[in-house]
């Protein structure tokens, strides 16, 4: 167990390593001067040649990728982000304010999901290939097939423009949060109706548990030794899979529906070449990535015995 | 099965034959005629500039659907070379493969896709790159997984003893026992990529105006909600259909191949 989890960790530390590597990568090809993305990250705005060039000699740029690299990844191990190359505020607290908007919203839209795809999924699995359940099949099959940008812009004509019920554009208040998680929140449970659906199922077919019963152990003992864990496993899974969906699903959602966020803040940093803006995103991204797929990791091997033996 | 078959076979021919079907020319403005509804002229209503609705639709098949084909057969052909690679190339180059598939994968893909389009420039090119950098890692981790169960199989032994090179054996011996999950595996993506393509071009970073991708007529159709909800419907429901046709193929396939794409990474 012990070291499986160092092997866990050690592998979380590679992939993040690599992950600086690609972002790295990405800013030194990107066109433009790597050396003046630099000093507009590290300065205010206003840069004169000569600072320039200071940087290009300091950042090790005209010393191959990988001193630069190094000079590159030296700061941001200490969380220093640097300075906004557009507005010169620093990086981090203005990032950090886009996702107090957008964990909440992920939140909400995971609990939308939840809320209409487990109740669905157990009516659903009550009797396998029968109306209901080939109903929800079907319609959580076109859920997926449905993207997000399409479904919000559906309910802001639904509920915004013919109904007049909800507010569509900004997030003063709470109820400008309505549509945004029912359009995350959809999507989750289009995908999640069908894993716990089949999880249902599966977990139904076991044939140990005819055999525990025979053996006359209490349906309790059943449920919290047997078949609670065998449960467990998909459900985290689940987790792993919804939050990439929810990482991507928010930032076209928070872009629609106008709500400050990651997304907006992303796609202005792009648009407006702001490469530490930019790279903060994704470095920051890919560690929220890589820390709760170490997380699943270690739960996995505490709930699955099975798995850990073999690395996968 | 055979509605299916039909199913992608129309779908080909819209793609392929689109530009002849269209009534109009695609990028003809016609200002006097803007956002007019559906009508025996228009058949799908026109756009703000007075461009006619289906014409654009059935010539942007060929981008929303060409690109996301080009970018999954890409990714398909990358990542099953990547996955053959760590397969039979030992132990360090397995694990080197498999650590830079999960440094890929460590970004979320949309994310990802929108930050390598966006830095390198908005355009048809980047947006190639960007999804097919993004999507060949779940090809190689299925390749990977498939082609360790195999390196034990006699036949594989056999033809490793009686002297075939790495790329004979892979050539001959792993790409058929891969082919039938990889191809489970691309339907999946295939529709992926639509729903990626689109979703750059909504947020514009991905195929440039005037040409008519669905989702860059989305974000053209946006501004016009309340006026004309219509020229918004036809892009949208025109991806859905797509993704929800390709999703079937890929479901009636897995079924025929029971057991293909499934848990092998």
């Amino acid at each position: 167990m012990i070291s499986g989890l160092a092997a866990l960790i050690l592998r979380a530390i590679v992939v993040l390593s690599g992950t600086a590597v690609i972002t790295f990568a990405l800013l030194w090809n990107a066109p433009g001067d790597p050396a003046q993305a630099i000093a507009m990250a590290r300065f205010d705005a206003l840069l004169t040649d000569e600072v320039i060039d200071q940087v290009r000699e300091e950042a090790g740029l005209n010393q191959g990728f990988w001193t630069a690299f190094v000079a590159w990844l030296t700061p941001l191990l200490s969380l220093d982000f640097g300075h906004s190359a557009v507005t010169g505020r620093e990086v981090l607290p203005d990032l950090l304010s886009a996702i107090s908007f957008t964990f909440p919203l992920a939140f909400a839209g995971l609990a939308v999901g939840l809320v209409i795809s487990i109740p669905l999924a157990i009516i659903a699995a009550k009797h396998p290939g029968g109306v209901i359940d080939r109903m929800a099949v079907a319609v959580a099959s076109l859920g997926t097939a449905i993207p997000a940008y399409w479904l919000a812009l559906i309910l802001i004509l639904v509920f915004t423009v013919q109904l007049a019920w909800l507010p569509a554009m900004g997030a003063r208040t709470p109820a400008h949060a309505i549509l945004p998680a029912m359009t995350l929140g959809f999507g989750v449970a289009a995908s999640l109706t069908r894993i716990i659906r089949s999880g249902i199922l599966e977990a139904r077919g076991q044939p140990f548990l005819p055999a525990l019963k025979r053996r006359g152990v209490p349906d309790k003992a059943i449920g919290k030794d047997h078949v609670a864990p065998h449960a467990a496993v998909p459900v985290v899974t689940v987790f792993g899979l919804e939050l990439a969906f929810l990482l991507e699903g928010v930032v076209l959602v928070e872009v629609i529906f106008g709500r400050p966020g990651l997304g907006p803040f992303l796609v202005s940093a792009i648009t407006s070449r702001d490469f530490p803006q930019v790279q903060a995103v994704v470095v920051l991204t890919a560690l929220i990535f890589v820390t709760v797929n170490l997380a699943i990791d270690v739960i996995y091997r505490m709930i699955d015995p099975r798995i850990g033996s073999s690395d996968a | 099965m055979r509605s299916v078959v039909i199913l992608s076979v129309v779908f080909v021919l819209i793609s392929i034959l689109g530009p002849f079907l269209a009534p109009y020319d695609p990028a003809a403005i016609n200002i006097p005629a803007r956002l007019s509804p559906p009508s025996a002229e228009f058949p799908l209503g026109t756009d703000a500039l007075g461009r006619d609705t289906l014409s654009r639709l059935l010539h942007g098949a060929q981008w929303s659907l060409g690109l996301a084909f080009v970018v999954s057969v890409i990714g398909l052909v990358v990542g099953t070379l990547i996955g053959l690679a760590a397969a039979l190339g030992g132990k360090i180059a397995d694990w080197v493969v498999m650590r830079t598939t999960d440094t890929f994968l460590a970004f979320p893909e949309l994310v990802a896709a929108v930050v390598i389009a966006g830095l390198m420039g908005a355009g048809t090119w980047s947006l190639i790159f960007a999804l097919s950098v993004t999507s060949w890692m779940r090809y190689a981790r299925v390749a990977r997984g498939i082609g360790l169960s195999l390196q034990s199989r006699g036949y594989v032994v056999q033809a490793q003893l009686a002297g075939l090179s790495t790329a004979s054996v892979a050539r001959w011996h792993y790409l058929p026992s891969l082919l039938p999950s990889l191809t489970v595996v691309w339907t999946g993506m295939f529709a992926r990529a639509i729903l990626g393509i689109s979703a750059l071009g909504f947020l514009g970073f991905g195929v440039q105006p005037p040409t008519p991708e669905w989702g860059a007529m989305l974000l053209d159709a946006r501004v016009h909600l309340r006026s004309t909800p219509l020229q918004m419907i036809w892009p949208g429901l025109a991806v859905v259909v797509c993704v929800l046709a390709i999703n079937l193929v890929g479901d009636a396939l897995r079924d025929a191949l029971s057991g293909a794409g499934e848990t092998h990474d």
